[in-house]
C-alpha cells in the first residue's frame, strides 16, 4: 500500500500530540507568519497562493489566491475574514479533526490570511454541536494572544488581527457563505441573492473572505514549503495538494485520510478504507458529500480530483465520501438524504422550500410502496424546476441524491411503485405525510 | 454637420421583449420593464423594499447569462436583451413557480379578505395550468391568536417576507419574524408574546395574499363590492391620502397607495385602524336644545332659528364683541373659512381662535416673522433627501408618524445625519424610537430643550464661526447674537443639560458639514413655555449659518391636527386675516373686505386666554364652538368652567356629546371628514381634497352649510351652493391655496422681511430669547408629568375609534423602569400623584424610553390629570401652556 506524505495530519498524528501553542511552535509552527510578517507584502502572500493552486476545501472548490484578489485594495472601511467551520455536511467530518487536534495549524492560516486581504478583524463560524471544537479554539487563542501571534502589535509588527470564535445554532444552511455572514450578524439564517458577492459586499456589507477550515490550514505549509512545491503535489494543475478526505458507510476502516489529490477512488476505498465491512460487493458512493450525485462501481478509477469527478458527473464537495454496500436500496439512501434537505431547506426561496416537501413527500410514498405511474418522472421534472432557480446552491445539493439514483437504479424505483400498483386498490391512496 | 448626440453617462439602453428603454444606471430589470409596459409577475419584490429575490416568480432570461435570472435583484446593463413574455423558459419557470406556491396553498378563495385582489390569484390564473401535480398533503398550521387588529392566515402565506422587511425597513419596528424553517416558517410576532406593535396595517397592506388581513373588516366584504374613494386622513398633521372603502354607505376599510399622496402608502394605526369613529353609536343625530337639565331633539329649522335670533339679540344689546368663536383645526378649510368670514363680516367681530392657538401658532408666528412666509421652506421630500436632520421635542413618532417614515428614509435609506434633543432615551421596544437612529442624542427632559438648543448652537458658532455673508451684510446682528451666545456659560450649559462640551461639539460639527439641513420642531416645544423663543433661536440657527435660504434647507414645525395649517392660513385666528396676513394690516383688511362687500371690524379681538377672561367678566354673552372641547382640554385653573357657566348661549357644533357640549344650550350635528367635500393643509402646506365617501349619519351637516345658514337668519345672507363655490372665493381671496397636485412646491423666504429681520426687528426680544430659563429647584423626588399624544390616538376624537381602543384604551403614567424601582412600584401599580392643585390616581406602565425625572401620560385620558397641571400664556403669541405637571409620586 503507498504511503503518502501528510502535511495536515502530520503534526496531530506524532505520538501524544495535544494541539498546544508548545508543540506546535517546536514542530515548526508560527514561522510561516514570521516569515510573512518579515519578508512578504499582502500582495506577495496572495500571488504565492495563487500560484499554488490551492482551491477551496468548502465544497465549491474555488480557487483561494483568486478570490482574494477580488478584495479591493483600496476600500476605506474595515474588511473581514471568516472562517468556515459549520461543518455540517452528511458525512463530512475533517475540519473537527483539524480544530480539535491542531487549532494553531488553521489559526496561523488565518492570521496570514487577513495580513494578504488587509482584514484585522476574522471570526470562526464554528457549528453549534462542536462546543469541544470551540473550547479548544478558545484556548489556543488564548495562547496565541499571550505569544503575540494574534492581537494587537502582531509579533511587534504594529499589526493588530483578532480572531473571534462565534457558535452557530444548529442550522445547516449556516455552512452557506452568505448565511453564515448572516447569521454572524444576529439575523436569521437565510442565504442571500448573489451578486454581490461576500468580496465585496460581505459581513456589515463590507469586503469579505469566507475560508474553510482546511483551506486555512494549508497557508502556512504554502508559505513555509513555496508555492512551487504546493503545486507539485496531487494532480496539478488544477486540483494541487493533499486533502483530507472522509470515508463513512459500510467499509470496514471509515475516517479521516490525508492523500494527495488524484489518487482513484478503488485505492481509497479498498487499500486506505480495507474494503467493504461485509465482503459484499459495494453497490454505489457519494464522493463528495451528501451534495453530491452518487457514483456507481463502474467509476471506482476515477481519479479524486475535481476535474475527474466533475466529468463522472459528480463533485469532489467538501471531501465526504460515503460508501454504499449491495443490497441497500437506493431509493431509501435518496429518502434518507432528502429527509435531511427538507429538514435543512431555510425556506427562503420557493422552489427549495416547497419543492424538497414535494420530493420527500414523493419519496417516503414510493419507498412505502404507495407510489403512482408517473411518480419518477414528476420527480424528475420537480428537480428540473429547483435546480438553476434557487437563491444559492442548496438547490442544486438536494437534487444530486434524487436524480443521481434514479439515473443509475431507475429499475428500483420502478420495482416499488410496481408492487404499490398491486398492493393498493384503484383510487385509494392513503395520506402518508406528517410533520 | 457633427450631430454628437450626447448619451447621458447616467443613462443605459436596454431591450426588453423587442421594446428599447433607456432607463438610469443602477435601475432594476423589472423596474425597467415596467416602463416599457412589460410586466412581470412577482411576489416578493416591492419598490419599497431592498430586494430579496425570494420568491422566484420574477425571473426572466437575460441573454449572455448562463441560467434564468430574477429581474427583481438584477440591475440593467448597457445593451442587455431581457426576455420575459417572450420565453418559453420562463413560461415554464413561472408555472412551476406557481405549482410549488399552489401546492402547499389552502385554496381557501372564498372566504378569503384577499380574493378578488390577490396577487397569487392573479398569476395563477394568467400562468398555472388548471390542474396541479401535487397530491400530497397539504401542509397545515396551527390557527394561533395573533392580535386584537390583525388576523394571520398562514395556510395562506407565501413565505415572500414582504411584510418581515416592510416592519424592519421602512417602520423600524421589527415587530414580524420568520419563525421556523422550510415549508414550516411561518411568520409570527418577534418574541413569544402576541403582536404588539404599531399597528400601521403596512404588513396587512404589503402582503401579496391574504395572509395577513385586518380583523377590523374581517369576513365584511369581497373587494369588488367596495366603492372607493380618495381623501385624506383626518387625524394629524401628515395629511396621508387614504381611500375609504364602503359598501351599503358604511366603511368598511381603510386602504392606501404606494407611490400616491404625501405618505407614499404608508400609514399609521390612527389612519388604518381609526375610521369607526365616523360610525360610532353615540355620534349625534339631530340638533339638540337645552331644556333644564336635558336636551330636547329638534329640527334644523327650530335650533338655527334659536341660534340666529339669540346671537342676533346679544349683538344688538351688547355689540358684537359680545359674541365669540372657537373652531378646531379638524375643520375642512373651506368650513374654517366661512366660519371667520361669519364671525366677521356676519357677525362683525375678530374675537375667534382656533386650535392652532394651542400650539402651531407659536411655529407659524416664528416663521413669518422671519421669513416672511408662514409655511414651510421644505418639503416631506426635502427631509428624505436632507444630509442632517436636527429634531427638537418632536416625539415624531406618536404625533406626525408619517413624518417620522420620512426621517427614517433619510437615515436608513439615505444616509442622512440625525441629530436629536428629545425627551426620549434610546430604548428598544414594542414601537419605533426615532432617537434609536440618532447619530447625536441629547436626551432632556421636556423642560430642558432650550438649555440644548442653546448649547448647541453656541457650539456651532464658536467651532464654525457664522456664516461670511451674515458677517459681512448682518454684522450687527451677528454680533448681538454671538455676543448671547458668549454670555452663555458653558459649565452652566453642561450642568443644565447634563452634556459636555465635546458632546455638543461632535453634534455641532455634523450640523455643520449639513449642505441640506432640516430643523423640525415638535410639540413638546411649540406647547410648552418657551416654544416660539426656541422656534426663533432655531430659525436664527439657520440664518448665522448661512443656510435659511438655501433649498432643502428650512424649520419645520410639525402640525399636530390634520389642518392647523389650514386653520390658520383661512384668518381662523383673531389676529390673523385669510391668508395669513395681520388684522392690523390695513390693506390687507380692505382687500379682504373689498371680495366680501362687508367691513371687517379693526380691532384685534383677543385670543383664547382673553375670551376666557371676558367670559369669566360676563363682557361675552355667546360662543360658539365648533368641533372645539376646551372643557376637556384646558386645565381648570383656566377658569375655563367658571367661563362656561357665565354664557347666555353656548352652542356647539359637534359630532359627540363632549364635555363642552354638554353644557351647550343648543347642540348641532355635524359631519365627519369621511362625509363631506372640502380640503385640508398639511404641515407641509399642502393643499388636498378631501372628498365624501359615504352619507352623513343622521341630520349632520357640514360647518360651513350652519354658518351659511345662520347667516340668512340674521339677516346678512352668506349662501353658497356647494363646498366648490367656497373654493372658489378661497382662490380669488388667496391665489395661492388650492389642491397643487401631488407634490407641494415649498415657500421661499421673503428676502425684504429677512432683511428686515436682521436688519434690527431681531432685537425686539432677543434678550429674552437668549436668557436661560431660571433653574428649576431641585425636587429629586417630584417627577415632571408631560401630558402628550400617543401614536394610537388623536385629541379626544379617537376615543370613539373601535380599532384604536382595542390598542390603548386607558391612560398609564408611564416612567423609566429604573425610576420605577427606585420607589418600589412595579408596571400595572396604583400610585397617587399629588401636587398643590390636588391628588390624582394612576396605574403606572413602564418604558425604557423615558428619561429619569419623567412621567409621560397620554393626553387623551387627562379628564382627571388636568387637575394637577399649570397654566400660563405666552405673552408674545397668547398661546396657553398647559402640558406640564411637577407632582409627587406616591405608591398607594
Ligand atoms: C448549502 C451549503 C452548505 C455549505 N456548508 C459548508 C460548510 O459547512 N463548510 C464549508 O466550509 N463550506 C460550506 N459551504 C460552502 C461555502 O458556501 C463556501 O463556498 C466555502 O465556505 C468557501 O470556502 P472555501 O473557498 O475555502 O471552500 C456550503 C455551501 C452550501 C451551498
Ligand atoms: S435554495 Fe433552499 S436553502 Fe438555499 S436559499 Fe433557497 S430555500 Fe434556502
Ligand atoms: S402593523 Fe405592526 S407588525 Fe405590521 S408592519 Fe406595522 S408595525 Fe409592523
Ligand atoms: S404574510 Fe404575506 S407578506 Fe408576509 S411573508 Fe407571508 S405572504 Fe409574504
Ligand atoms: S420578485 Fe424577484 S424573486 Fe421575488
Amino acid at each position: 500500500m503507498a504511503q503518502y506524505e501528510k502535511i495536515l495530519l502530520k503534526n496531530m498524528e506524532q505520538p501524544g500530540y495535544s494541539g498546544s501553542l508548545k508543540e506546535y511552535e517546536q514542530a515548526g509552527g508560527y514561522q510561516a507568519l514570521k516569515k510573512v510578517l518579515k519578508d512578504f507584502s499582502p500582495d506577495a502572500v496572495i500571488d504565492a497562493v495563487k500560484k499554488s493552486g490551492l482551491r477551496g476545501r468548502g465544497g465549491a472548490g474555488f480557487p483561494t489566491g483568486v478570490k482574494w484578489g477580488f478584495i479591493p485594495k483600496d476600500h476605506p472601511g474595515p474588511k473581514y475574514l471568516c472562517c468556515n467551520a459549520d461543518e455540517s455536511e452528511p458525512g463530512t467530518f475533517k475540519d473537527r479533526q483539524l480544530m480539535e487536534r491542531d487549532p494553531h495549524q488553521m489559526l496561523e492560516g488565518m492570521v496570514i490570511t487577513c495580513f494578504a486581504i488587509g482584514a484585522e478583524t476574522a471570526y470562526i463560524y464554528i457549528r453549534g454541536e462542536f462546543r469541544l471544537g470551540a473550547q479548544i479554539l478558545w484556548r489556543a487563542l488564548d495562547e496565541a494572544k499571550a505569544a503575540g501571534y494574534v492581537g494587537e502589535n502582531l509579533l511587534g509588527s504594529g499589526k493588530t488581527i483578532n480572531i473571534y470564535v462565534h457558535q452557530g445554532a444548529g442550522a445547516y444552511i449556516c455552512g452557506e457563505e452568505t448565511a453564515l455572514l448572516e447569521s454572524l450578524e444576529g439575523k436569521r439564517g437565510m442565504p442571500r441573492f448573489k451578486p454581490p458577492f461576500p468580496a465585496t459586499h460581505g459581513l456589515y456589507q463590507k469586503p469579505t473572505v469566507v475560508n474553510n477550515v482546511e483551506t486555512m490550514a494549508n497557508i502556512p505549509h504554502i508559505i513555509n514549503n513555496g508555492a512551487e512545491w504546493f503545486a507539485s503535489i496531487g494532480s496539478p494543475p488544477k486540483s494541487t495538494g493533499t486533502r483530507v478526505f472522509c470515508l463513512s458507510g459500510h467499509v470496514k476502516r471509515p475516517g479521516n485520510y490525508e492523500v494527495p489529490m488524484g489518487i482513484p477512488f478503488r485505492e481509497f476505498i479498498y487499500d486506505l478504507g480495507g474494503g467493504m465491512r461485509s465482503d459484499k460487493p459495494l453497490k454505489g458512493f457519494i464522493p463528495g458529500g451528501a451534495s453530491a450525485p452518487f457514483l456507481k462501481p463502474e467509476h471506482l478509477d476515477v481519479k479524486m480530483d475535481f476535474e475527474s469527478v466533475a466529468l463522472a458527473g459528480s463533485m469532489l464537495g467538501s471531501g465526504g465520501v460515503t460508501v454504499m454496500e449491495e443490497g441497500t436500496s437506493m431509493v431509501w439512501a435518496a429518502l434518507r438524504l432528502m429527509e435531511f434537505f427538507y429538514h435543512e431547506s431555510c425556506g427562503k426561496c420557493t422552489p427549495c422550500r416547497e419543492g424538497s416537501s414535494w420530493l420527500v413527500q414523493t419519496l417516503q410514498r414510493i419507498w412505502q410502496k404507495k407510489g403512482r405511474q408517473g411518480d419518477i418522472e414528476l420527480l424528475e421534472e420537480l428537480c428540473g424546476n429547483i435546480a438553476g432557480r434557487t437563491v444559492c446552491a442548496f438547490g442544486e445539493a438536494e437534487v444530486g441524491p434524487v436524480l443521481s439514483t434514479i439515473k443509475h437504479w431507475r429499475h428500483e424505483y420502478e420495482a416499488l411503485i410496481q408492487e404499490a400498483q398491486v398492493a393498493l386498490p384503484p383510487n385509494k391512496e392513503l395520506p402518508v405525510f406528517s410533520h | 454637420m457633427a450631430t454628437t448626440q450626447e448619451t447621458k453617462p447616467d443613462l443605459v439602453t436596454l431591450t426588453i421583449d423587442g421594446k428599447s428603454a433607456r432607463v438610469p444606471k443602477g435601475t432594476l430589470v423589472i423596474e425597467a420593464a415596467r416602463q416599457v409596459g412589460v410586466m412581470v409577475p412577482h411576489f416578493c419584490y416591492h419598490p419599497k423594499l431592498t430586494p430579496d429575490a425570494n420568491c422566484r416568480m420574477c425571473l426572466v432570461e437575460i441573454e449572455k447569462m448562463p441560467r434564468l435570472q430574477t429581474s427583481c435583484s438584477t440591475p440593467v446593463a448597457e445593451g442587455m436583451v431581457v426576455k420575459s413574455a417572450k420565453s418559453d423558459q420562463v413560461e415554464a419557470a413561472r408555472k412551476s413557480v406557481l405549482d410549488f406556491i399552489l401546492a402547499n396553498h389552502p385554496l381557501d378563495c372564498p372566504v378569503c379578505d384577499q380574493g378578488g385582489r390577490c396577487d397569487l390569484q392573479d398569476f395563477s390564473h394568467e400562468y398555472t395550468a388548471t390542474k396541479s401535480q401535487f397530491q400530497e398533503l397539504k401542509r397545515v398550521f396551527q390557527k394561533e391568536y395573533f392580535s386584537p387588529l390583525i388576523e394571520t392566515q398562514m395556510n395562506r402565506c407565501v413565505q415572500c417576507l414582504r411584510c418581515v422587511r416592510y416592519c424592519d425597513q421602512v417602520m423600524d419596528v421589527k415587530a414580524l419574524a420568520p419563525v421556523g424553517r422550510g415549508t414550516l416558517t411561518e411568520i409570527k410576532a418577534f418574541g413569544t408574546h402576541e403582536l404588539d406593535c404599531e399597528f400601521c396595517g403596512g404588513c396587512v397592506q404589503i402582503c401579496p395574499v391574504g395572509a395577513i388581513t385586518s380583523r377590523m373588516s374581517m369576513y365584511e366584504f369581497r373587494p369588488w363590492m367596495l366603492k372607493r374613494a380618495d381623501s385624506i386622513c383626518g387625524y394629524c398633521g401628515d395629511g396621508c391620502q387614504i381611500t375609504y372603502q364602503t359598501k351599503n354607505n358604511s366603511l368598511i376599510e381603510v386602504s392606501s397607495t404606494h407611490g400616491s399622496g404625501r405618505n407614499n402608502g404608508d400609514l399609521c394605526a390612527r389612519g388604518y385602524f381609526g375610521y369607526h369613529v365616523s360610525e360610532h353609536p353615540e355620534r349625534i343625530q339631530t340638533p339638540l336644545i337645552r331644556q333644564g337639565e336635558t336636551f330636547q331633539p329638534a329640527i334644523w329649522e327650530e335650533a338655527l332659528e334659536q341660534v340666529g335670533q339669540t346671537l342676533l339679540a346679544i349683538k344688538q344689546q351688547h355689540g358684537p364683541d359680545a359674541i365669540a368663536g372657537l373652531i378646531t383645526g379638524r375643520c375642512t378649510n373651506e368650513d374654517l373659512y366661512v366660519f371667520q368670514k361669519f364671525m366677521r363680516g356676519v357677525v362683525g367681530t375678530n374675537q375667534i381662535d382656533s386650535s392652532v392657538r394651542y400650539g402651531h401658532l407659536n411655529g407659524v408666528r416664528a416663521l413669518q416673522r422671519v421669513q416672511g412666509t408662514h409655511r414651510w421652506t421644505v418639503s416631506f421630500d426635502d427631509i428624505v433627501e436632507a444630509d442632517v436632520l436636527l429634531l427638537v421635542g418632536t416625539n415624531v413618532t406618536e404625533t406626525n408618524p408619517i413624518t417620522g417614515l420620512k426621517i427614517k428614509e433619510a437615515v436608513k435609506r439615505k444616509g442622512a445625519k440625525l441629530i436629536t434633543i428629545e425627551a426620549l432615551q434610546p430604548a428598544v421596544g414594542t414601537i419605533s424610537n426615532i432617537v434609536n437612529l440618532a447619530h447625536h442624542h441629547f436626551g432632556v427632559r421636556a423642560d430642558g430643550f432650550q438649555g440644548a438648543v442653546l448649547a448647541l448652537m453656541k457650539s456651532v458658532l464658536e467651532t464654525r464661526g457664522m456664516a461670511e455673508d451674515v458677517k459681512a451684510s448682518a454684522t450687527a446682528y451677528g454680533n448681538d447674537l454671538m455676543a448671547q451666545l458668549s454670555g452663555l456659560a458653558w459649565s452652566r450649559l453642561e450642568n443644565r443639560t447634563g452634556y459636555s462640551l465635546s458632546d455638543y461639539g461632535h453634534a455641532a460639527s455634523t450640523f455643520c458639514q449639513g449642505k441640506k439641513v432640516v430643523i423640525l420642531v415638535g410639540q413638546d416645544v411649540l406647547r410648552a413655555s418657551g416654544g416660539y423663543g426656541m422656534t426663533m433661536n432655531l430659525l436664527d440657527l439657520l440664518l448665522l449659518t448661512g443656510k435659511l435660504s438655501n433649498p432643502g434647507c428650512g424649520v419645520a414645525p410639525l402640525a399636530e391636527e390634520n389642518n392647523d395649517q389650514g386653520a390658520f392660513e383661512m384668518g381662523a385666528v383673531s389676529d390673523v386675516l385669510p391668508g395669513g396676513f395681520s388684522i392690523d394690516h390695513a390693506e390687507s383688511r380692505t382687500a379682504v373686505s373689498k371680495h366680501w362687500g362687508r367691513s371687517i371690524p379693526d380691532s384685534s379681538g383677543g385670543a383664547l386666554p382673553q375670551f376666557l377672561e371676558r367670559m369669566q367678566s360676563g363682557a361675552i354673552k355667546a360662543l360658539l364652538v365648533v368641533g372645539e372641547n376646551p372643557l376637556g382640554s384646558l386645565p381648570p385653573v383656566s377658569g375655563i368652567e367658571q367661563a362656561l357657566e357665565g354664557l347666555q348661549l353656548l352652542v356647539c357644533q359637534e359630532l359627540f356629546m363632549t364635555e363642552t357640549a354638554r353644557k351647550a344650550h343648543v347642540v348641532l350635528p355635524v359631519c365627519s371628514s369621511a362625509e363631506k367635500e372640502g380640503t385640508f393643509t398639511n404641515t407641509e402646506g399642502h393643499v388636498q381634497a378631501v372628498r365624501k365617501a359615504v352619507e352623513p349619519v343622521g341630520d349632520g351637516r357640514p360647518d360651513w352649510e350652519i354658518f351659511s345658514a345662520l347667516s340668512i337668519i340674521m339677516g346678512d345672507s352668506m349662501e353658497y351652493g356647494d363646498v366648490k363655490e367656497i373654493g372658489k372665493e378661497i382662490r380669488n381671496v388667496l391665489p395661492g391655496i388650492r389642491p397643487l397636485g401631488p407634490t407641494p412646491i415649498p415657500s421661499k423666504p421673503d428676502a425684504m422681511v429677512v432683511c428686515g429681520y436682521v436688519g434690527g426687528e431681531y432685537r425686539r426680544d432677543l434678550d429674552s430669547r437668549y436668557r436661560l430659563i431660571d433653574e428649576q429647584p431641585d425636587f429629586s423626588d417630584e417627577l415632571l408629568v408631560s401630558l402628550r399624544q400617543s401614536l394610537f390616538h388623536s385629541g379626544k376624537f379617537s376615543l370613539k375609534a373601535d380599532g384604536l381602543l382595542k390598542v390603548e384604551s386607558e391612560g398609564k403614567l408611564y416612567v423609566h423602569p429604573d425610576e420605577a424601582a427606585r420607589r418600589n412600584i412595579g408596571e400595572g401599580d396604583q400610585v397617587d400623584l399629588c401636587n398643590d392643585r390636588g391628588t390624582i390616581r394612576a396605574k403606572v406602565g413602564l418604558r425604557e424610553r423615558i428619561p429619569m425625572g419623567m412621567a409621560v401620560f397620554p393626553e387623551h385620558f387627562d379628564q382627571e390629570m388636568r387637575g394637577l397641571l399649570s397654566y400660563a400664556v405666552d405673552p408674545e403669541t397668547q398661546v396657553p401652556y398647559y402640558k406640564l405637571a411637577q407632582a409627587r409620586i406616591v405608591k398607594v
